[in-house]
């Protein structure tokens, strides 16, 4: 019996690591759970390794050291029923489909039917009402980095992994997106995995923050964010909130003090 | 002499908005009519009135043998650009078989078409056989390379989308590689077509019944001077006009211009991955040709394998005396070839800078040079042996022109690449337009001036081979047009062989000089 792509899987890694072709060692001795239903936030400092610790859970690269499991069983198998889904960095929106034409290819390589009232709702739900059938193009960088969410969202994946999905979007854009997505995080609870560069976006959507060490990435704090949902910026910015910010900010500084200055480390 | 039948609206880098074509073409017009009547009685020139009222007089005749080379050229079209779309779809789903299956395309791409010819002759006997297949092999390369670029050309991020689907490489090909390929094989089909119309050419005058090269070749046989340059002005009109329609449909489909792609990237990797890779596609041509002749059972009078080949240059009592005579014939052809390589590649690159300083002129000359790249030049040999004579002087014209249009695209395209924040910074010092050329505009169109210097040694070849068996007898071109002639079919394959490998050796020597000179000026395009 297939397991249930849908449902929210729990995340172990076991002393991972990975080691590039010229001896980068980008993740090392990796432990982490996650707890199924639950989102995480990865953070630490640039080129530290959270992308290819992402891209390890998505089984899009090969563990050097180690292994992933999701929901028990190596990435392969969650891949095999696409069971997960990516947002990358960049909206990878293929130009020459509209918005609904990209998230409809979602559905067809994951093969689930696909549902014109669900696309459409979905549609909504990223508040690109009326965009249906817009190119990528004539998209705003702020409405494609939507688009791209409403994507991954389609398949109703069990994981969701999300790289820097605000990375590429302007500040103002980033503040609108990051008020939007706890509202739709309320409507499809998935177990999560968010890598950021934003402190206050890791804490407004995260359920545990995780600060990571430079390259070679290494768990330097693990902070639960206990505030209740729903949850808004101002949330974040009530002293509650402000605490937890400064926990993380202060595990941020930690991780670079002790370790060689980021120029060397790259 | 091929500007004059240009047609105003070349352009594929930018709409046409300006009359300067139309007046440019007028011009010409006018200088040609009137050489032509200065020269009437020379048997040179014949002049456009001359040329309408030939074909006014002889259009029957003209679109018979018009219709023949089309319906050979058309089906040659479908043919190598199958091949070529089912060649770069395999190397893109097997990644591996990439540098094998260029590098075999190359090969073949190298062999000399008018060789060819007779041994497809033969092999097919009367018909239309070797004309479509010249076609098909004159079109393949040229879709083949922007085809193999345009499959990769796209962002890695796409195909980790489809892989976290669960989804593999032929996923990759139908959904993303398909379509962003697609500009790029406009681009391959745009410079096929008028290349398959020159490829059923070359295959008519190498013995056909019926076609324009038929005619072509009873012209010059004739000395006269308004056949054949009737012939040429149709055959280039007809080139323009292919390139012209493909645009157009290319422009309908993708709503954007098709990229300019020159050549493929430059050879990536190791050296010894370079080597490896020549040895296997050495390897497979061997067992291919030797395979061919045991399969189809062909009569070993004039199918010659490689040990046939080998015997005649090696093992042979008179083996001695054929590789001289192939030596002396290679000798012959390099003395008009290596001068007019370099001058059409200097010529190229000269022009194009002369006109980056003169910007006016870039924004007129650069679509009609695109327009008058894909003119099959060879087909315009005949006028340039009679405007020039037999000698030295019309061959290597002819070898520098073949090689100047694709150069001078090329360069234009590069020196326009020249980043603009690096430009910006130059201004800033107030630098001079000539500092600005030498500092970042020529670096910038080096890439481009060896991708073209590569893709100019095939047609270089191709060029004076065409010429020598046309018109000078002397050089490989000449022998090769003997020995058919004679049936001394051992002599005929290894002339092939010979000038295949010399073509092969001469573009992965040029690749070699590009890689050391980019590691010095474009490190980012060697990695």
């Amino acid at each position: 019996m297939a397991p249930d792509p849908a449902m929210p899987a729990q995340i172990v890694c076991t002393g991972l690591g990975k080691t590039f072709g010229g001896g980068t060692e980008a993740v090392q001795a990796l432990d982490l759970t996650l707890a199924a239903g639950q989102t995480t936030a990865l953070v630490g400092p640039s080129g530290c390794g959270k992308s290819t610790l992402l891209r390890m859970i998505a089984g899009l690269e090969e563990p050097s050291f180690g292994t992933v499991t999701i929901g028990g069983a190596p990435p392969s198998e969650t891949l095999r029923h696409a069971g997960l889904s990516v947002a990358f960095q960049d909206p990878s929106l293929l130009p020459w489909r509209s918005v609904r034409g990209n998230i409809e290819l979602a559905l067809r390589l994951a093969r689930r039917p696909v549902d014109v009232a669900a696309v459409e709702a979905l549609i909504a739900l990223v508040g690109l009402d009326g965009f249906g059938d817009t190119k990528p193009a004539e998209l705003s960088g702020g409405m494609r980095q939507r688009a791209a969410i409403a994507r991954a969202l389609a398949t109703k994946p069990g994981l969701l992994l999300l790289d820097e999905p605000f990375g590429a979007v302007d500040e103002l854009t980033r503040q609108q997106l990051a008020q939007d997505l706890p509202r739709i995080w309320e409507a499809q609870r998935t177990t999560t995995v968010l890598v950021t560069h934003s402190v206050s976006e890791a804490v407004l959507l995260s359920d545990r923050v995780i600060v990571l060490s430079p390259r070679p990435a290494q768990i330097v704090a693990d902070i639960d964010i206990p505030l209740p949902r729903p949850r808004s910026p101002d949330m974040v910015r009530s002293d509650a909130g402000a605490g937890h910010i400064d926990a993380v900010f202060a595990a941020l500084s930690e991780s670079r003090a002790g370790s060689p200055p980021p120029m060397a480390a790259q | 002499m091929t500007v004059t039948t240009a047609p105003a609206r070349p352009a594929i880098l930018q709409k046409p908005v300006s009359f300067a074509p139309w007046i440019s073409t007028a011009i010409l017009l006018a200088l040609w009519e009137l050489a032509g009547r200065q020269l009437s009685g020379t048997f040179v020139l014949a002049s456009p009135s001359e040329v309408l009222r030939y074909l006014a007089e002889e259009w029957r005749m003209m679109a018979r043998a018009l219709a023949v080379t089309l319906g050979n050229a058309a089906l040659g079209f479908v043919f190598g650009n199958l091949a070529a779309i089912a060649l770069a779809t395999l190397a893109s789903v097997w990644p591996r078989t990439e540098r094998v299956v260029a590098g075999l395309a190359l090969l073949v791409f190298c062999l000399p078409l008018v060789a060819t010819g007779p041994i497809l002759r033969v092999l097919f006997g009367p018909g239309d056989g070797p004309q479509i297949v010249l076609a098909a092999l004159a079109v393949y390369y040229t879709t083949l390379i922007p085809l193999l670029v345009g499959l990769r050309a796209a962002p890695a991020t796409w195909f980790d989308l489809v892989r976290s689907y669960g989804r593999g490489r032929v996923s990759a090909l139908v959904h993303v590689r398909a379509m962003a390929a697609l500009p790029y094989l406009f681009t391959g089909l745009q410079i096929a077509a008028p290349a398959a119309f020159l490829g059923a050419m070359v295959g008519e005058f190498t013995g056909a019944e019926r076609g324009m090269g038929v005619l072509t070749v009873r012209a010059i046989r004739a000395l006269d001077v308004e056949m054949t340059w009737a012939l040429a002005t149709v055959a280039t009109g007809v080139a323009i006009l292919a390139y012209a329609v493909i645009g157009a449909l290319a422009r309908r489909v993708l709503k954007a211009p098709p990229p300019v792609i020159l050549a493929a990237p430059a050879p990536a990797g190791a050296r010894s991955s370079a080597l490896q890779t020549g040895a296997i596609v050495t390897v497979l041509a061997l067992l291919a040709w030797w395979g061919a002749i045991r399969v189809f059972d062909l009569n070993p009078f004039f199918a010659k394998g490689p040990g046939d080949v080998f015997a005649a240059l090696i093992l042979a009592d008179d083996a001695a005396e054929t590789r001289a005579t192939l030596a002396g014939a290679l000798g012959e052809t390099l003395v008009f070839l290596l001068p007019g390589y370099i001058a059409g590649l200097l010529a190229g690159a000269g022009l194009a800078m002369l006109l980056v300083l003169m910007p006016i002129l870039a924004g007129t000359a650069m679509p009609l040079a695109i327009a008058l790249r894909s003119v099959p030049i060879v087909t315009t040999a005949p006028l340039v042996v009679l405007l020039l004579g037999r000698g030295a002087t019309g061959t290597i014209v002819l070898v520098a022109v073949m090689v100047f249009f694709p150069t001078f695209v090329a360069c234009l395209h590069g020196l326009r690449q020249a980043p603009g924040q690096i430009m910006d910074v130059l201004d800033s010092y107030a630098a001079g337009p000539v500092t600005r050329l030498i500092r970042v505009r020529i670096p910038a169109m080096l890439p481009a001036f060896f991708a073209a210097a590569r893709m100019a040694v095939p047609a270089s070849v191709l060029a004076v081979t065409v010429v020598e068996w046309l018109a000078t007898g002397a050089g490989v071109g000449s022998l090769m047009a003997l020995s058919a002639s004679l049936s001394d079919y051992d002599m005929l394959w290894s002339a092939v062989v010979l000038v295949s490998a010399l073509s092969a050796l001469g573009y992965a020597a040029v690749g070699a000089v590009e890689r050391r000179i980019l590691t010095l000026y474009a490190p980012e395009q060697v990695a």
